[in-house]
């Protein structure tokens, strides 16, 4: 069974996937890219997992006991932060799109126009040609 | 591999798809919570215990914390609309 981290990483990195191409709603999607991230977490930590080993602490433990790689742990740790730092970045993106369009459905976003905010409909009649 | 490794791996990949699958936000944030209460027992279970312990804070609190504000922002943004038109 040493395939199973592997196999869950993957499956958690598709399902991630299919979500963000197939959410409707903003928030929705930031909660399936953190899904994909999560597929790192489980991939990285079953690289570094060795079985009947202990963690990484040597406290009550004799120098060169079997451990587990720290090194997978620590970029495990730098992944968490990233991901939470990555989160609120993009939910703080999908408010003020919100504010900007309206919607939170990411097919009913309008391409940016040049006016700026809630300008659209006034740029369109100020120019009939577009 | 134990037993209770690969259960905690199939329940890591059953509690992520129950965030992608539900697809109210509102509801999302308690799937999401869950997700990273799951992730911090595999967590343990791999023998990683301060990665556990800063999925428990950033997973299980911070994130669907950030999600309810975000959420709370989008639906007052909502009612002030109501309230001007």
């Amino acid at each position: 069974m040493t395939w199973l981290p592997y196999a869950v990483a993957a499956w958690l990195f598709a399902i991630g996937l299919y979500g963000l191409a197939s959410s409707r709603n903003l928030i929705h999607l930031v909660g399936c890219l953190s899904v994909c991230q999560s597929a790192t977490y489980v991939l990285l930590l079953g690289l570094g997992y060795r079985y009947g080993s202990i963690a990484p602490i040597f406290y009550d433990h004799p120098p060169g006991t079997p451990a587990v790689d720290p090194v997978m742990q620590a970029l495990v740790l730098t992944d968490i932060v990233v991901g939470a730092t990555l989160s609120a970045l993009l939910l703080v993106l999908t408010v003020q799109a919100y504010k900007r369009s309206g919607t939170l459905d990411p097919e009913h976003l309008k391409p940016m126009s040049r006016g700026g905010d809630k300008a659209a409909p006034a740029t369109s009649a100020k120019h009939p040609a577009r | 591999m134990s037993a209770i490794l690969i259960l905690l791996f199939l329940l890591t990949a059953a509690s992520g798809t129950a965030v992608v699958l539900i697809r109210d936000p509102a509801r999302q944030i308690f799937a999401l919570a869950g997700n990273g209460v799951v992730l911090t027992i595999l967590f343990t279970a791999l023998q990683a215990p301060d990665v556990a312990l800063s999925e428990l804070a950033v997973g299980g609190a911070a994130v669907p914390l950030l999600f309810l504000v975000a959420l709370m922002a989008v639906r007052t943004g909502r009612r002030d609309e109501e309230h001007e038109g």
